[in-house]
């Protein structure tokens, strides 16, 4: 994720979401470049390139914008409303000696101890905010969950940040947890439970008449 | 009885009409894997409990099953050969009402391998066209 990977962008005038689905039809997508105190530019790129430097890893692009090189960070992805498709993207400029806040997923490694023991590991955070410089940014934070037992919890201050990162994320936060796993109630269980019918609020149960005290 | 709420305010609803996507609980929140609407319909208690059982009885005690969906909206039916008129008919069931994009259920502390056929067993309790999530991990 250090390495930064040239990317051809073209600037577009057409903003808008018809002029922008019309990109998306002919294999582009649209993003925006922002940052550094400079004006927001619009711009557009081949979806292919992208979406592949993605699954590389790649976070980090050296942009083409007007014959000027600056180096970009991929900032926020918008997705179709079936989170398939990317749609949009936002590019943050920045120097790769400069410090940023950034979030970097984790990844847990190795079988836990507790797995072996009949429990499961439940994971609570999938990421962490750090703090960085742009060159040194993980691609994922990796925990051995190796000695995490039943009962066991990991918390963000127990994470091994790489070499220069500082946590940003409550030191607290817990990120996974091992427990066991309890058994499924059955239907049979689940309907001796749950009411016939659901009471409704506000209604006046109707009483039984009292019977005369004669 | 199927699942139903434990109070509501109104015992009848109206039936209303689902328009566009699901605009939450439209991700994978809680475990790794899920299966998402791509139809909108409605999903009875039955249906929902039928693909809980199904996902728990494979899984057997690995893993952890979440349902998204809770069926909180009634409708009525009127009996048979009965006559058209006298009032709302009583209410006949409760559905969850999920819209494309819906993630349904979730499965935990599985491999994708075992995720994946447990919830198509999932997918063939539901009366709509699903698909299989993963999560997605934030930049």
């Amino acid at each position: 994720m250090s390495q930064t990977l040239g990317l051809k962008m073209e600037v577009r005038k057409d903003i808008g979401s018809k002029p922008a689905s019309r990109l998306r039809c002919d294999g582009k997508l649209p993003a925006i470049v922002y940052g550094h105190r400079k004006e927001p530019i619009t711009v557009t790129m081949n979806r292919h390139d992208f979406t592949e430097a993605l699954h590389h890893g790649h976070r980090l692009f050296d942009a083409e914008l007007d014959g000027r090189k600056e180096t970009v960070l991929v900032k926020a992805l918008q997705y179709d409303y079936l989170g398939k498709d990317i749609i949009h993207v936002d590019l943050i400029r920045v120097d790769l000696s400069e410090t940023i806040r950034v979030t970097v997923p984790i990844k847990q490694v190795g079988t836990s101890k507790g797995s072996h023991e009949g429990g499961m590991i439940d994971e609570i955070l999938d990421h962490l905010e750090i703090e960085c410089r742009v060159s040194e940014i993980p691609e994922v934070i990796l925990i051995s969950v190796k000695e995490v037992g039943v009962g066991d919890s990991v918390h963000a201050r127990d994470v091994q940040l790489p070499a220069g990162a500082k946590l940003i994320t409550d030191s607290e936060s817990l990120v996974l947890h091992c427990h066991t796993v309890a058994a499924a109630k059955t239907t049979e269980e689940l309907e001796a439970e749950a009411p016939a019918a659901p009471e409704v609020i506000g209604e006046v149960k109707e009483e039984e008449p009292a019977e005369p005290s004669e | 009885m199927a699942l139903m709420p434990k109070r509501v305010k109104y015992r009848k609803q109206q039936r209303g009409k689902m328009h566009g996507r699901a605009s939450r609980t439209n991700y994978v929140a809680f475990g790794e894997y899920g299966l998402q609407a791509l139809q909108s319909h409605w999903i009875t208690g039955r249906q929902i409990e039928a693909g809980r059982v199904a996902a728990t009885h494979f899984l057997r005690r690995e893993g952890k099953v979440y349902i998204r969906i809770f069926p909180d909206h009634s409708y009525s039916a009127k009996p048979l050969e009965t006559r058209m008129g006298k009032g709302k008919a009583e209410v006949a069931g409760w559905v969850a009402r999920v819209k494309p994009g819906t993630v349904m259920f979730e499965i935990g502390g599985v491999s994708e391998e075992v995720a994946k056929t447990a919830l198509l067993r999932v997918a063939h309790k539901m009366p709509i066209r699903c698909r299989f999530v993963t999560r997605r991990h934030s930049l």
